[in-house]
């Protein structure tokens, strides 16, 4: 374990760690374009030098060994000479778009400028015009002139993807990323260069001009996507949700995410969501309809009330409802509605998993406490025979990846009354008639929870925010269909609710003696 | 604020304050009639004053040579507005050339202060506060003004252009 110096600070640092990962260790602020920490070094941004002592020139610290005593600075002059020349260099040819380009707001170069830079460029040729708006691929566009080389989107198609559909072509200043030919940039995986690039030429065609970076806010979640349960940022606004970008967990995800993952946030938003709850035809708000449902859900004996769960909800949620439908209702016709059987056990090899379900383990994990062990069969030839009456369905919310969606929707409104919750719109559902009640549910961004993911990690969830407020969740769901009142949490009015616990009370001000009383002098 | 109140005896004696003010009106009356260039009033709305083009009034969105819009839906004005009275949304052109244009570009004129910001926060000179000082409209729906208000309406007779020059500018290698 070597210990270094950095601005003046002791750290010790993993065996064969650069300066850079020691800086991030110590917490020191080192600009870098080309180096990540999840793909090799290539040392061509030239932008992370350092000084170190004893040597006479400056270094770049993502291609430098830490050794035992070394004293590394990168605040002292020579540095911050250095950096500006070298971000002269890197500007020659970078057009001033920052009006059109998505990444300003959140661009390295920007920020790394106005630190080191604010200088007349020296430079007496004229830029190098490259190509512009050059579509890569499904899902991103280039934009060449913007490109600093610093080759992270190459090297993630070689090492992670292992795609090889980037390369980086032509010799000098008139170098330019490109694809090989007849080969567009389309994997799976094809989003994390954009995420990658420090700078606007790789921009995603989703997100492209859709908002300003600046007008959004982020929240942690855990992907809705598939069972591996990718830990990931959020971007939403008033408007709703605009993008997802992977978090580092090195358990779990390391520093990517698929791209199907980077659509889970579009069935979070408005226009795509049921807003009003449906009892047997009438519209109502939607706990008023789970209310309605309660009804006959009281009126049917215990035998014949099923409930169908899809592995998208959360631990807490399952918990609440299973437990309501066995000790409630007393029935144990709880089934799992798995789809596409066939593929839930494969993988790709690096992140995304056949089982589309977030929380399928969570889900096993909570009808095998409750003892349940109806098999789909079951409730077919209940459904079949008349046996099952009024069926509850807690439905998916990613709904793409339910593609026998419509034909299991047939199946189950054989049933004489059926509850569906659910919190994307769905045209088969809202044309069903008769005893059937629509609930909406929220989505996974807008309740706290647990996801148990498929090596059985627990990951707690957050609420990060509110797209349909009236919505319900599976727990509230529970309740209302219990025919029990939704509990509120209040705050009692006019009281402090910052108070320390240490905190003098008012009762203990007024035994204050050193009042002034009239007449007491 | 403190109430004078003049108690005196000569208050009371109104009459001579009315025909003195009333001897002003006929004096003004008397001129305009005889002189009648003279007169300090305007026939509004068939007269209008022209204030200096530097004056801040109506919104201007500029175009280039060819008539299109020069907005580049950056919405740093949007960002800038302190009354937050801008909404824009951004779509992407046809010509790569242009890249990223406005497809909505609205002002809500009754929250809009008249402060210039949007113009300072403007880059490429793409929005003005013109000369125009008119806001009168008939509904509510009148005073969000839109792209076709803000850089085709009739008093600016195709649209204004401004004397920063892109393909100058690509020339000389900025």
């Amino acid at each position: 374990m070597p210990k270094c110096t950095i601005n003046g600070k002791e750290v010790e640092v993993k065996e064969g760690s650069s300066i850079i990962e020691a800086m991030q260790v110590s917490g020191d602020r080192i600009a870098h374009y080309c180096w990540h920490p999840g793909l090799s070094v290539a040392g061509v941004c030239r932008l992370c030098v350092v000084e170190i002592e004893g040597n006479p020139r400056v270094q770049i610290a993502c291609n430098t060994m830490v050794t035992e005593g070394m004293k590394i600075n990168n605040t002292s002059e020579k540095v911050k000479d250095t950096v500006k020349w070298g971000l002269d260099f890197h500007l020659i040819n970078h057009p001033l778009d920052c009006p059109i380009c998505d990444q300003a707001g959140e661009c390295g170069l920007q920020d790394q400028y106005m630190e080191y830079g604010k200088y007349d460029p020296e430079m007496a040729e004229a830029k190098v015009k490259k190509h512009k708006v050059v579509d890569l691929g499904p899902t991103v566009v280039l934009d060449s002139e913007r490109c600093i080389l610093c080759s992270r989107c190459v090297r993630f198609t070689e090492e992670v993807s292992k795609t090889n559909e980037l390369g980086l072509f032509n010799r000098g200043d008139r170098t330019e990323i490109g694809t090989h030919d007849g080969m567009p940039l389309d994997n799976k995986y094809s989003l994390n260069t954009v995420d990658i690039c420090p700078v606007g030429a790789l921009t995603s065609k989703d997100f492209r001009f859709r908002q300003r970076v600046w007008y959004l806010k982020d929240g942690d979640s855990v992907c809705n996507g598939c069972s591996t349960g990718c830990n990931i940022k959020v971007y939403y606004n008033k408007e709703g949700l605009f993008r997802i970008k992977p978090v580092y967990n090195e358990q779990v995800n390391g520093h990517w995410m698929c791209d199907s993952g980077r659509n889970a946030y579009k069935f979070v938003n408005r226009d795509a969501r049921l807003l009003k709850g449906v009892a047997r035809g009438v519209e109502m708000a939607p706990g008023a309809a789970a209310k309605n449902a309660n009804e006959v859900l009281k009126n049917t004996a215990g035998d014949a009330i099923a409930l169908v769960l899809t592995a998208q909800y959360t631990l807490e949620e399952y918990e609440a409802i299973i437990k309501t439908f066995v000790e409630e209702f007393k029935t144990k016709k709880v089934f799992f509605w798995i789809n596409n059987k066939e593929t839930f056990d494969s993988f790709d090899g690096l992140l995304s998993r056949g089982d589309k379900n977030p929380n399928t383990k969570g889900l096993l994990k909570v009808m095998e406490k409750h003892g349940i062990t109806a098999t789909w069969n079951d409730l077919s030839a209940g459904l079949a025979n008349g046996s099952i009456k009024t069926v509850v369905v807690a439905g998916p919310e990613n709904q793409v990846v339910f593609p026998e969606y419509n034909e299991r929707l047939k199946e189950l409104s054989k049933a004489q009354n059926l509850i569906w919750m659910q919190s994307g719109k769905n045209e088969a559902l809202s044309a069903l008639t008769g005893n059937v009640w629509i609930i909406p549910m929220k989505t996974f961004v807008e309740k706290d929870g647990t996801f148990i993911n498929y090596s059985g990690l627990e990951q707690k969830i957050k609420k990060v925010t509110t797209v349909v407020s009236e919505a319900l969740t599976l727990t509230e769901a529970a309740l209302l269909l219990a025919g029990k009142n939704l509990a509120m949490p209040m705050t009692a009015p006019f009281m402090p609710t910052n108070q320390r616990p240490d905190q003098v009370e008012l009762e203990h001000r007024k035994k204050n003696e050193f009042v002034f009383r009239r007449g007491s002098l | 604020m403190s109430v004078m109140q003049n108690n005196s005896e000569k208050s009371k004696w109104y009459l001579p304050g009315v025909l003195g003010g009333l001897s002003v009106t006929m004096k003004h009356m008397v001129t305009n009639l005889l002189n009648r260039k003279k007169m300090m009033t305007l026939n509004y709305p068939e007269e209008k004053y022209d204030y200096s083009p530097r004056f801040k009034g109506n919104h201007v969105l500029t175009v280039k040579k060819d008539g299109s819009l020069r907005c580049t839906a950056c919405m740093l004005c949007a960002t800038n507005c302190p009354a937050e009275c801008i909404k824009i949304v951004a779509a992407e052109h046809n010509d790569p050339a242009v890249e990223k244009f406005p497809i909505a570009y609205e002002i809500d004129i009754l929250r809009c202060v008249f402060c210039g910001f949007c113009e300072e926060a403007c880059p490429v000179d793409a929005i003005r506060l013109g000369p125009e000082w008119q806001t009168p409209a008939v509904n509510g729906g009148q005073f969000i003004y839109d792209i076709n208000h803000l850089a085709y309406r009739p008093n600016l007779k195709g649209g204004i252009q401004t004397h920063v020059d892109d393909e100058e500018r690509h020339k000389q290698g900025i």
